[in-house]
């Protein structure tokens, strides 16, 4: 049983000062810089008129009459039903009341859909530009060089992520190269930032990555959405809820509560 | 101490109030002035957090309930040099700072003329509609407070701030009706305000009083239910407890002729011993309350001196009644 004698290789303690130190100090550099160039292109949020305001309003309010029922009596809520329901059934609330029954229009010519995009695509750009611009900064200069060894045996299987660039097949998976740091820093830095940045920064990418996956909320008001159908379809909720009030027997509820006490 | 200038001041009593403002030199000492938008030097100073300026902008109101207008002065200016003077909470801020220099009422009015001129170029500036409607109140244009307050709960129909104040002006007018209603609104939109289920019964109380309706069964019964919901809220809600001693006082004293509006609306008042063993709850937790409150117990401060003074008040007389 013959041990096999562990892989050194010669390294130049330059390497350290010249490929790992940068590259780590560049990618620092760019989050805190994306975080900045982040804060600078957020649009303010744009002022809403009055009568969308209104809209969304009635609407809130409608669904919070709906889910707080129980909180009016009997006739006061019966009262409020009523003027609701034949509000939201002629359109009352509406933004523009002739464009009832239209279909809604092209979120691609609404200026208001268009800006929310652009953000998006802003944000986007934001991310894609430095890193691509930092991995083929790496790629060309950086590529090939063994910068260091880490102070665990893993397994074979971290060849291919630890050892890109270095196509060296007897090499222990231990050594890590220049690519693989860049990896690394990619993945690792985001207490970096949460530390010099406060923690809702732009500049971790894996939190935006996660946010881009979760599925994303309806936009319950955003463009294209056709208010009349949804004043409709609170109308209808509205008809049909079973109304029950709190204050039903309270006081049998109170008495009891005091005795079991 | 910190922890009562990030509510709003609204409810501190003033001996509070005028504590806070006596501190607010020592405060706005202490605390940073601006915070610097360089990213340098962010990097070394303490973060900005959102609680200061909360603290500034409510040792703002302190200070302008107490008189002392040069602390205010210095709070607003580091508010302005941070969020900017076309910011609407700010330019709110500005407005009652105005007001509160202003020595007369036409000087008011010019504050007035400025707030619409505001709201002719942004009528959905919420916080300056609200500014004008108190100003408009403050001045005594009830009718004019009151137009543009349904004007504001137009477009904003989630508004709760604003349904109360609507209720409140409606209630200085003696129009307990729309009062009601307005308060229905609030609970609409805040379903566990106990203090608001606790005042639409004294509302109803009033109102019978008053004698604008006259089927006082079903407004009884409700004001009864009302003040029950309040305190299996929050039980030891003082007005509560007090409410309910009064409605179950009058109901045994003089029963109301039982009505069909009532009846079919589930808002009779409940049956005799019901009645009497809610009767016995208040009498028993009003003793409770006032008794330890007195006697300086822990856990049981924090009462309004006032309540509690018409709390035993009420119960004394109550007593020299069953005695008799």
């Amino acid at each position: 049983m013959a041990q096999l004698p562990p892989q050194t290789i010669q390294r130049d303690p330059q390497l350290f000062y010249w490929i790992l130190f940068p590259i780590t100090v560049v990618m620092i550099l760019t989050g805190i810089l994306r975080h900045y160039a982040s804060v600078l292109m957020a649009s303010p949020p744009k002022k809403v008129d009055q009568p969308s305001l209104k809209e969304q309003r009635s609407l809130m309010h409608g669904v919070a009459v709906r889910s707080n029922s129980h909180a009016l009596s009997a006739p006061s809520f019966k009262a409020r039903r009523e003027f609701l329901t034949t509000a939201f059934e002629s359109g009352a609330y509406l933004k523009d009341p002739e464009r009832r029954g239209q279909p809604p229009a092209n979120p691609m010519t609404d200026p208001g859909a268009m800006d929310g995009m652009m953000g998006m695509m802003k944000n986007n750009m934001a991310m894609m530009v430095p890193n691509t611009l930092i991995m083929s900064w790496i790629n060309t200069f950086f590529s090939g060089f063994v910068i260091l060894k880490l102070p665990f045996p893993i397994t074979i299987k971290f060849k291919s992520m630890l050892q890109a660039g270095v196509a060296t097949k007897e090499m222990d998976p231990r050594w890590m190269s220049s690519i693989s740091w860049y990896f690394l820093c990619y993945f690792g830095l985001q207490f970096v930032f949460n530390f010099l940045l406060g923690s809702d920064n732009a500049a971790s990418q894996m939190a935006q990555q996660m946010q881009g996956m979760a599925p994303q909320a309806p936009n319950m008001f955003g463009p294209g959405v056709d208010a009349d159908k949804q004043f409709q379809a609170e109308a209808e909720n509205l008809a049909v809820i079973k109304h029950y009030s709190v204050l039903d027997d309270v006081e049998q509820r109170l008495l009891e509560g005091i005795k079991t006490r | 101490m910190t922890s009562s200038l990030l509510r709003p001041p609204g409810h501190l009593s003033p001996a509070t109030a005028l504590q806070l403002s006596q501190q607010a030199p020592n405060i706005i000492k202490n605390s940073p002035g601006a915070v610097t938008a360089s990213a340098f030097s962010s990097l070394f100073s303490a973060p900005e957090t959102p609680e200061l300026w909360t603290i500034y902008e409510n040792l703002l109101l302190s200070c302008l309930r107490t008189g002392d207008e040069e602390s205010a002065h210095l709070c607003l200016g580091r508010l302005v040099n941070r969020f900017g003077d076309d910011n609407e909470r700010v330019m709110a801020l500005i407005g009652i700072m105005k007001e509160a220099d202003a020595t007369d009422d036409a000087t008011l009015e010019v504050v007035l003329k400025e707030y619409e001129a505001l709201l002719q170029e942004n009528p959905t500036n919420t916080p300056i509609v609200k500014r004008r409607v108190a100003l408009l109140r403050s001045l005594g244009r009830i009718p004019d407070a009151v137009t543009a307050l349904t004007g504001l709960l137009d477009f904003s129909p989630t508004d709760s701030e604003a349904w109360s104040e609507l209720s409140d002006i409606y209630f200085s007018q003696g129009m307990y009706g729309q009062a009601i209603y307005a308060l229905e609104e609030v609970l609409v939109l805040q379903p566990n305000a106990w203090n608001i289920h606790a005042r639409i019964g004294e509302l109803l109380l009033m109102s019978i009083k008053s004698g604008d309706q006259n089927d006082s069964a079903k407004q009884l019964g409700e004001a009864l239910k009302r003040f029950c919901r309040s305190i299996e809220l929050c039980d030891d809600y003082l007005r509560g407890y007090y409410g309910l001693k009064i409605t179950t006082t009058q109901l045994l004293e003089d029963p109301p002729k039982p009505s069909k509006q009532a009846e079919s609306d589930g808002l009779s008042p409940p049956n005799l011993p019901t009645l009497q063993k809610l009767d016995g709850l208040a009498t028993e937790k009003l003793g409770e309350i006032t008794r330890r409150f007195t006697a300086g117990e822990r856990g049981w401060q924090g009462f309004d001196e006032a309540e509690i003074v018409a709390a035993r008040e009420l119960l004394e007389k109550s007593s020299s009644t069953t005695v008799r």
